[in-house]
């Protein structure tokens, strides 16, 4: 049963589960407790030691649905539901065992099974047989049929026919019940295929996404990677949550430190320092909207602003044309549809720096002061015009820090109408960031380096 | 493999804790009771998070009458250091002693030659300042100094320093501490911790691994119906589910905060003492604060109050 809990465990891995090899023993005694009786009994005591947060226990309560779905054997009780899989209350030994090939069980005994309805036996065969051909293992779909045959045999099926040939009285209900057998050994291929293979592709896919460049990502991936942005950004969340205080040396916590030197009669053997806490960055983020760079602006914009816990002060300004501010549009659950919409206000124009330089001074210049971090992104294509990195010299001179994020290889910047070789002297960084990856690195940075 | 069949059946005893739950006036479900058996039974803490007021505290108040145990809590908050959580010495009572036994201590060494002399006599009674007598213990460690054991609430640990969460992590994997003057203090009877989180932050991955984790959603509508049935005996049936059904409803709605379990009973309490038999828009309109506590909700709320009303009264 261990190989069960095992095999469990690595579905829930797969499934974006963390869990830890302690939670795992955990897990073992939870199941020597509660055993296999009650499925919904084993569903809550198991997700109590290993899903820990609500979206772990979502995805847990998903996959062990599709883990543990055993349709009964069509037999003569079909009334008979048995509860969690493969195992059978009260069965004493594991026939067989679970290294052996096992073809160890005596010839006749599935036929027995099968005629006799032996509902728990069945599974508990067909549990062993998967083991014992490494079902597990199963990777695509086309090895579904031979997987099915393999099984098939590791029960007992040539003892099974055997006896189809000699035992003429049974036969027709036999031959019956071995067609039956092989569409369910069948099913519980698929759906073990389902289980290990859908996931081992979906993490293929977004690690693959999440490496491809922003501009080039399909619509039809977008749910994927609105789904990745969440889970970095939940990570991200869980890591800087804590506010960081520093000590001010030189003050000296008069309370604290007479609290903490009364076991020494009063007399001052440690001191303790007042701290502070250090402030959260007040974040103002620029985003060209225009065509090309639309698609990095989205996401940029999407995380900032999943990350409300951790930057509760993101003011985010939109441009192409002229710049405008679009902070109010985000604050509602569908960021979607809110940068949908501040795509279609400020999107589509010809691209013009200094005009959105001039904007941004005009509307949010007395906002910006030592504490703010202002991002900027966008591929500094201004058409010729006038960049006027002057203001971008008085935004540098003002924040704390001023990064640009560019989804241009380095290559390419000062190219054609770039203005990146002016604009970039004007930045504390100027960073290339084109695909998802480089965005959580940028947004990990600017908290860790912030808080 | 199996469990030792010389105990009673581990589905028999989480109905048993259901069953005694509902005697105690703490209605719950079975996700609730095997988390209690599991934590008894594995002897792990038990962190328990949800939404505000669907009661958490509870649970453990209700474990300690349950079981017959003392109930120790610890309220969390931003500054709670060992001092204030495990142990303090009397530092007083040190001085007085001192201050009293001085001329015990002049017999004591009289005839001393010198001060090294003086100093090994004194390293003799080394410890009579220094040992549980003097020792002021806090929550943590009287839990586990309880002889029989003791019920340990931990609450609202999401509020506390992340050293403070580092700090018990010694606590809750080995029910042990140490204090540095003593040595290591063992639990002599383990006993049932639960801690609290409204996930203001956050929990550490180390504190979450040594807990079993339970997390107490918003009831279902059934679920709730029994809760108030049991708390508020006086409700008729039929007030008893329209408004279950109105709180249910409002909860769909989007609002800053939504009215927890405590709510709704404190609700059904006002509208029994009101005399309802049934909800009304105009009734509703008039209570609507001691459900919700934001203006802003109470504003939502009003706006969709008659189709509220309306589906409510459909489910009585």
């Amino acid at each position: 049963m261990t190989a069960v809990l095992g095999d469990f465990i690595r579905t829930l891995r797969a499934a974006d589960i963390r869990i830890s090899t302690a939670e795992a023993i955990d897990a073992g005694a939870v199941l020597g407790l509660v055993g296999y009786d009650d499925r919904a009994v084993l569903h809550d005591a198991l997700s109590q030691v290993l899903a820990k947060t609500e979206g772990e226990k979502s995805a847990f309560t998903d996959v062990f649905d599709r883990f543990f779905s055993f349709t009964p054997f069509a037999g003569e009780n079909p009334d008979d539901q048995p509860d969690a899989g493969d195992a059978v209350p009260g069965a004493g030994g594991l026939p067989g065992g679970g290294t052996g090939s096992g073809q160890g069980q005596p010839a006749g005994d599935l036929a027995d099974m099968l005629l006799g309805g032996d509902q728990a036996g069945l599974q508990m065969a067909l549990a062993e047989a998967a083991r014992a051909v490494q079902l597990n293992q199963i990777r695509i779909f086309t090895q579904r049929g031979q997987f099915t045959r393999r099984i098939m045999e590791a029960m007992g099926l040539a003892g099974l026919d055997e006896r189809i040939d000699n035992d003429p009285a049974v036969a027709d209900r036999l031959i019956e019940a071995r067609a039956r057998l092989q569409s369910q050994v069948y099913d519980y291929v698929e759906r073990q295929l389902e289980l290990v293979a859908a996931n081992a592709g979906r993490q293929l896919r977004e690690d693959m996404l999440s490496r491809l460049r922003l501009s080039n990502i399909d619509r039809r991936d977008m749910a994927i990677m609105r789904g990745l942005v969440r889970r970095m950004a939940r990570k991200l969340i869980a890591l800087h949550s804590r506010r960081a205080r520093r000590a001010r040396r030189g003050q000296l916590d008069v309370r604290r430190t007479i609290r903490a030197n009364i076991e020494f009669d009063g007399h001052l053997f440690h001191t303790v320092w007042k701290k502070h806490r250090v402030d959260r960055p007040k974040v103002m983020a620029i985003c060209d909207v225009s065509g090309s760079v639309a698609a990095v602006s989205r996401f940029l914009l999407m995380f900032l602003h999943s990350l409300q816990e951790v930057l509760p002060q993101v003011r985010s300004f939109a441009f192409s044309g002229e710049l405008g501010e679009i902070t109010d549009l985000l604050v509602g659950d569908d960021i979607e549809a809110a940068l949908g919409e501040a795509l279609d206000r400020y999107g589509s124009r010809s691209t013009d720096y200094g005009r959105a330089f001039a904007d941004f001074a005009e509307h949010a210049m007395a906002d910006v002061d030592h504490r703010t971090t202002v991002l900027i992104l966008g591929d500094a294509r201004s058409n010729y015009g006038d960049p006027r990195a002057d203001i971008l010299k008085q935004i540098h001179d003002r924040a704390r820090r001023v990064l640009f994020l560019n989804p241009e290889p380095r290559g390419l910047w000062g190219s054609g109408d770039s203005e990146m070789k002016r604009l970039a002297p004007h930045c504390d960084r100027a960073l290339t960031c084109a695909s998802l990856r480089d965005l959580e690195r940028v947004v990990a940075e600017l908290l860790r380096t912030a808080v | 493999m199996n469990q030792s069949t010389d105990q009673v059946s581990p589905l028999a005893a989480i109905g048993a804790i259901e069953q005694s739950f509902a005697t105690a006036g703490y209605i719950c479900n079975r996700s609730i009771a095997t988390a209690i058996f599991l934590a008894q039974k594995l002897e792990k803490p038990l962190l328990i998070e949800g939404p505000p007021g669907v009661g958490k505290t509870e649970l453990a108040k209700a474990t300690a009458a349950l079981t017959g145990k003392p109930l120790i809590r610890l309220q969390c908050y931003e500054g709670l250091d060992e001092a204030k959580a495990l142990y303090e010495w009397k530092y007083g009572k040190q001085l007085l002693y001192t201050q009293v036994l001085k001329e015990k201590l002049g017999d004591l060494l009289a005839g001393a030659q010198g001060l090294k002399e003086s100093i090994a006599r004194l390293h003799e009674f080394d410890d009579t300042f220094f040992n549980e007598e003097f020792l002021e213990p806090r929550p943590l460690l009287k839990a586990l100094w309880a002889p029989e054991g003791a019920v340990l609430l931990i609450d609202e640990i999401d509020k506390s320093d992340d050293e403070f969460e580092a700090f018990l992590l010694e606590l809750l994997s080995d029910f042990q501490i140490s204090i540095p003057e003593l040595g290591t203090i063992k639990a002599k009877t383990i006993p049932i911790v639960f801690l609290t989180s409204n996930n203001t932050r956050e929990i550490g991955d180390a504190l979450k691994r040594r807990c079993l984790h339970l997390f107490i959603p918003f009831p279902d509508p059934a679920l709730e119906q029994r809760i108030i049935r049991a708390r508020v005996p006086d409700a008729e049936d039929r007030l008893r589910a329209q408004l279950v059904a109105f709180v249910q409803g409002l909860r769909g709605l989007d609002l800053k905060k939504k009215p927890a379990v405590s709510e709704t009973i404190d609700w059904a309490r006002a509208l029994v003492l009101l005399h309802a038999r049934e909800i009304e828009p105009e009734l509703v309109r008039q209570t609507l604060n001691v459900l919700l506590k934001f203006q802003d909700d109470i504003d939502t709320a009003e706006a969709e109050l008659h189709a509220l009303v309306a589906r409510a009264r459909k489910a009585g």
